[in-house]
């Protein structure tokens, strides 16, 4: 079993923790209206990151394909680690998702999000996840010959 | 030159992280301005201070340090004042409203929770549940994955057998870590978790709430949870008066 250990560190302070606390930081905490505050451009990004798992045809078609690999036999937890396709899937899913909130906030907390683990982020509609063209270039090759 | 401000602690506090490393390179040093019983923790603000990584840890660990002595509100990132006497005459006009809320957060701190599912494990919870899904699934697999239609079909249902779960998971989360603290405080919903939630929690009795979290993790595993703690109370404090101090006509 997978299990993510709690964060024991003293303060919350050690740098895989802050991304994890950063919409704390960011987003809670104390407001006094005489004190202004800083700009936080491209980090917004955070705030309206809504989360959906976004009703697309990307996302289906992902999921079917997570279906059919799926082993029902095997058990939910019989291997800790996933198997390697969900796993290409799953971290291709989280760069994309980083990339673009890193053209925001580029050289702010783009060390934050480095840190940060991609685990357990769905792809959500990124543009590069589209099915590709399926004919391939053997079949294309076999037309040519005959 | 504009002050830079951490948070706002009682000034009886007994160990204010004074000459500690602040925001900003290189690091300002901490100052301490006390106000009647109130103190705020603060430093030169930097010029052009951003949020930076190194100047959000910098916030974090004035925070964290100061908190380990005692009550103490955190103040947003980013809070600058004009200057010094602009802090102290906010801690003086809204003296009474710090000093209750300090009174309520003695000896408490804030664990944030953040869930999310593990996908193979929650795929196949959901398959598992669900005998139309995995007839549908199977129908696929035989037809070779089955055509882009049928693929869609089969998407949309998991997606919403998912969906479904990730909603069910979030009150089961809710009410297995509530009993354990003093308030619970919904986060914001985003990318990549299905649950983000923060608990007040009486520093004293921490291993409760972490016990309740292991508790949770062995009956759901399914549920992958990341806990951040202790931390300054940051999703407890109340704003206070909404009047602006110095400006107000």
């Amino acid at each position: 079993m997978t299990v993510v250990p709690a964060q024991q560190s003293g303060g919350g302070g050690g740098s895989s923790g802050l991304y994890d606390v950063l919409e704390l930081i960011l987003d809670r905490g104390l407001v006094i209206d005489a004190f202004v505050r800083v700009s936080l451009v491209g980090i917004e990004i955070l705030k309206i990151d809504v989360r959906v798992v976004v009703a697309s045809v990307d996302t289906y078609l992902r999921f079917a394909e997570a279906c059919n690999r799926l082993d029902l036999e095997a058990g939910p937890r019989k291997s800790p680690g996933l198997p390697d396709l969900v796993g290409e899937i799953t971290e291709s899913g989280a760069r994309g998702k980083s990339k673009g909130a890193l053209s925001g906030a580029a050289e702010t907390i783009s060390g934050a999000f480095q840190q940060a683990r991609g685990e357990g982020q769905r792809d959500e509609g990124q543009s590069e996840s589209r099915p590709r063209a399926r004919k391939t270039t053997s079949s294309r090759k076999r037309e040519e010959q005959e | 030159m504009s002050t830079y401000v951490y948070g706002i602690t009682a000034s009886s506090h007994p160990a204010l992280p004074e000459g500690m490393g602040g925001v900003g390179d290189p690091a300002r040093p901490v100052r301490v301005l006390k106000e009647g019983e109130l103190a705020a923790i603060v430093s030169e603000a930097p010029e052009g201070l951003r949020p930076k990584r190194k100047d959000l840890l910098a916030h974090q660990n004035v925070l964290s340090e100061a908190g380990a002595g005692g009550a103490l509100l955190p103040m947003r990132f980013g809070s600058v004042a004009p200057d010094d006497t602009s802090v102290t005459g906010v801690l003086a006009e809204r003296a009474e409203h710090y000093l209750e809320r300090l009174g309520a957060l003695d000896g408490k701190v804030e664990y944030n929770v953040k869930a999310s599912h593990d996908e193979q494990a929650v795929l196949h919870r959901v398959m598992g549940e669900n005998p139309d899904l995995r007839a549908l699934a199977e129908a696929n697999r035989q037809a070779g994955g089955g055509s882009y239609e049928d693929r869609l079909r089969l998407g949309e249902m998991v997606v919403a057998a998912v969906q479904a779960r990730e909603a069910e998971d979030a009150a089961v989360l809710q009410r297995a870590l509530e009993p354990a603290a003093a308030a619970a405080s919904v986060g914001p919903d985003s990318t990549g978790w299905l649950a983000n939630v923060s608990f007040l929690v009486d520093r004293q009795s921490a291993e409760v709430f972490l016990a309740a979290v292991d508790q949770l993790r062995k009956s759901h595993p399914h549920i992958e949870l990341r806990v951040n703690g202790p931390l300054p109370p940051y999703s407890f404090v109340e704003p206070g008066p909404s009047e602006p101090a110095e400006t107000a006509h």
